[in-house]
Parts: C-alpha cells; sequence; structure tokens
C-alpha cells in the first residue's frame, strides 16, 4: 500500500458503510471487497517508495532489495469485540482525546494480483496482538467541549 | 458530503529524511505516480490531512510515517493516538494481528503455506480536509 500524497499513512477511502461500528455495543467490523491498492512488496519498499534498503553503512537494517510496486486487490472482513479494558484518555501534548477500548480482534482477508491468490485461515481471536476501539478528538477537534 | 469551512494554518507535508539513492536510481521514475491507489477512480474523494506525530523506523531511509503503531506492551491508558488522520473526530479501530493462509500461483496451481503479519483499522467521522473544509468520510487502513 502507498502512502498518500499528503502523506496520510496507509488510508484509503472506501464506502461509508465498509465500517460499522456499535460503540455503545463495543464492537465493530470493516468489509472491503476487492479493494484496488498498490503492493509495495514489503514495508522496506513501502516508506522508501520502493527504493529498498541498501544494509550496511553502519545501520542495523538488513539490505532489502529495491522492488517495484504492482496492482493488487483486497478483501478484507475485520472484527473488533469482546473488550477486556477501558480508558479515557485527554493526551494534551499530541492533541487527541477520547473513549478507548481494548479488544479482541478477527480478520479474514484475501488477496488478488496477475498469477497470484491469497487466502488467510479463519478468523482466529487467538492471533490478535493488540487491538484497540474507540472514539476520539484530534488536531482542532481537541479542545472542543464534549 | 457536507462542507463546513474552518481556518487551519499551512504546515509541511512531506518529511522526507532521505533516500537510499544508490539503489533507486535502478527503478526509474514510474515509482513516483499517484500515491493513492487508483486515486483517479475517485476523484471526488476529499483528501484528509495526517497526524503531526508519528515514527521513522528505517531512518535515515525512507519517509516518515504518520502512524502510531499500537504496542502490547504498553497499557491502554498510554495508548498513542491510534487515528492517522488529524483534525478528526468519530470512531477508530486499529489491529495488529497476525496469521496464516494460503497462496496460490494461479498459473501453474502451486499452493503454499504462507505468514502474515498485519496492521489493519479504520477511521469513520468528521475530518479537516486539504481543502480546509469539514467532511464525513470512512477510510480503511490497509
Amino acid at each position: 500500500m502507498h502512502i498518500d500524497v499528503n502523506d496520510v499513512f496507509w488510508m484509503i477511502p472506501v464506502a461509508d458503510d465498509a465500517a460499522d461500528v456499535e460503540f455503545d455495543q463495543q464492537q465493530a467490523s470493516l468489509r472491503v471487497n476487492d479493494l484496488m491498492v498498490f503492493d509495495d512488496h514489503d514495508v522496506a519498499n513501502s516508506l522508501t517508495q520502493g527504493l529498498g534498503l541498501p544494509g550496511g553503512l553502519g545501520f542495523t537494517y538488513p539490505k532489502i532489495p529495491p522492488v517495484a510496486p504492482g496492482r493488487a486487490t483486497v478483501s478484507f472482513d475485520v472484527e473488533w469485540n469482546s473488550p477486556t479494558t477501558s480508558a479515557q484518555i485527554n493526551n494534551d501534548s499530541q492533541q487527541f482525546k477520547g473513549s478507548f477500548l481494548q479488544v479482541s480482534a478477527t480478520v479474514k482477508w484475501s488477496a488478488d494480483q496477475p498469477g497470484f491468490h491469497f487466502e488467510s485461515e479463519l478468523p482466529d481471536p487467538s492471533r490478535n496482538l493488540i487491538s484497540v476501539l474507540g472514539y476520539e478528538q484530534n488536531g482542532v477537534f481537541f479542545n472542543l467541549a464534549g | 458530503m457536507k462542507a463546513v469551512q474552518i481556518h487551519r494554518p499551512f504546515r509541511s507535508r512531506r518529511a522526507f529524511l532521505g533516500k537510499a539513492a544508490t539503489t533507486g536510481t535502478l527503478l526509474g521514475a514510474g515509482l513516483f505516480g499517484p500515491r493513492s491507489a487508483h486515486a483517479h477512480d475517485r476523484p471526488n474523494q476529499k483528501s484528509p490531512n495526517p497526524i503531526p506525530g508519528g515514527v521513522a523506523p528505517f531512518s535515515p531511509f525512507g519517509v516518515f510515517i504518520h502512524h502510531n503503531p499500537l504496542n502490547a506492551a504498553n497499557p491502554l491508558s498510554a495508548l498513542n493516538d491510534p487515528s492517522q488522520i488529524t483534525d478528526f473526530q468519530g470512531f477508530v479501530g486499529l489491529t495488529h494481528i497476525r496469521g496464516g493462509g494460503t497462496g496460490i500461483n494461479t498459473v501453474t496451481g502451486e499452493t503454499m503455506t504462507l505468514g502474515f503479519q498485519a496492521d489493519v483499522g479504520f477511521n469513520k467521522g468528521e475530518f479537516i480536509a486539504t481543502d480546509g473544509f469539514q467532511y464525513r468520510g470512512t477510510f480503511a487502513f490497509v
């Protein structure tokens, strides 16, 4: 996935109903089908815009060969639910505030590009490393009441 | 989309920290085309602005990313802004997850077992776009 021309990181506009949030029920879902993206192959090539990493030169990063991006489509079905912790956060230094839940999550996804198809395993909550769900205000909305 | 203009001070957008020029010259200029995938297919979408903070995981190579990766070692109360979009109010979901799956060479039919680690999420709400107007929108983080 490329970084947006305005530097917004790996975000892409989707249909409004792609994300369904029932915050009072402490759950949400994201469903996108056949979303057209660029496949940058790996994180290093995404962040260097296909230049890879040189390796050596006193840096700790391994050598990552440059890879040109390709067109791909992805489909995602992500579920957030089963909160374990909640927090009200008012972070003045980062200018954001809101109500947040640490939750469980599952993902089922697939990807297609010419000559290749990937299908993930069935959703498995044990695969979750960390997930959050929240309602927040940041930037110019940070200083608004409510 | 409903539009309401809110003044916002100008600030620099791009924050390149450096590139591996020696390898990059092999690839040509085709990599620097439109960065929003298939953006020409969505001419009416309004562009949000990134959060000011973030990380530079390959510093000094690569771009500064306006994203705070989730850290399972931190308590929820120490959460960094999980939104990638600034001037935003609404719902945000973010997950850091791993798993496995099956890759298929659709030409030969060969299958392979593969693993993945993914950061996936969404923003759904109101935001001030680059044009200074307020919109409602939904964005997937993929």
